[in-house]
């Protein structure tokens, strides 16, 4: 992984890219949006299949679901560069891996979601409580999400030795 | 101005910067980005669904959602304070600081006339007038200033 890392490191793109001093604060930018947008748009339907916001109907709140998608999309993006500019540092740290672990079951959580729950959610009632097992996949969302923004942000912190 | 400098030089500054626990510096800044999720979050979705995404959700059951933006806004109004005071005389004399205050405080005045217009009136229609969609598209467009502007006062800080 590490060899990976340097050979990321000594490709032409890695050092145009990084050599740009405005690309790093403004992919950070874009990123903190896209954070607000993705958790936003999932963070409603995670709430309301909790079983709050009744009155809003999950078809209805559906419709939100391309901003959520387009912050994530973001996001996938603007890491992406991250990690081509500065690959030791993530793929050297356990605390991104956990990152991308919280990830990968967010996406596995809605990827449920969306083959074995959404029929039978979106014909809901707009008033009606939804079952245990939406409970725990809207909470499993919730959480998953701001383990990701967790390990994000203490990246830098977390893990170095103290 | 001394006060300022005597905030950013104080012994409470030296030992939450200083110290190499987790749990001063890094959480204080991990749940100013919590914060930041939870506030612009919540106004991102209601405003959103003022410019008619999701149009068929009636816009009188998003009203928890305020609760959401003022305690993601205490949050942010708590860490941020801690964090203002660990460099205080830097961010007093940072015009980007001001932006980010003043980008903040327009926001969250425009979301809540944006409130009172569209889902405080008894009776509201569920489309929503045109003034109601700018004010709506205007805190957005200050939120991303604000985040913008809080991204860019860490390189600043830096430079100083």
């Amino acid at each position: 992984m590490l060899e990976f890392a340097a050979w990321v490191e000594s490709t032409q793109i890695s050092k145009t890219l990084f050599g740009m001093s405005w690309l790093w604060p403004a992919c950070e930018s874009l990123h903190f949006i896209g954070l607000c947008m993705l958790i936003g748009g999932a963070g409603l339907l995670d709430l309301r299949l909790m079983g709050m916001f009744r009155g809003v109907p999950i078809r209805h709140v559906k419709a939100m679901m391309p901003w959520a998608i387009g912050g994530f999309l973001i996001n996938a993006g603007t890491g992406a560069l991250f990690l081509t500019m500065q690959p030791h540092l993530y793929l050297s740290s356990a605390v991104w891996w956990s990152k991308v672990a919280f990830i990968v079951v967010a996406a596995a959580n809605a990827l449920f979601f969306e083959t074995r729950l959404a029929p039978s959610a979106l014909s809901m009632g707009d008033n009606a409580d939804t079952p245990r097992v939406m409970k725990v996949v809207g909470a499993c969302s919730l959480i998953s999400w701001f383990a990701v923004l967790y390990c994000g942000r203490m990246l830098p912190y977390l893990g170095t030795g103290n | 101005m001394a006060f300022f400098r005597s905030l950013q030089d104080s012994a409470f500054t030296e030992w939450f910067l200083g110290s190499a626990s987790i749990w001063t510096y890094p959480t204080v800044l991990t749940l100013h980005t919590v914060g930041m999720a939870i506030l612009v979050g919540a106004s991102f979705v209601i405003h959103l669904r003022v410019l008619q995404v999701a149009r068929d959700v009636p816009l009188r059951r998003l009203l928890p959602l305020y609760r959401f933006i003022w305690i993601g806004f205490a949050i942010n109004l708590l860490s941020g304070l801690i964090l203002f005071v660990t460099e205080a005389a830097d961010r007093i004399a940072d015009p980007v600081f001001y932006v980010k205050m003043a980008s903040i405080a327009a926001a969250l005045w425009l979301g809540v006339i944006v409130k009172r217009r569209t889902i405080d009136r008894p009776g509201a229609p569920d489309v929503t007038t045109g003034l109601s969609r700018s004010m709506a598209a205007a805190s957005l467009a200050l939120w991303t200033i604000a985040i913008v502007a809080g991204r860019l006062m860490a390189y600043l800080k830096s430079a100083a």
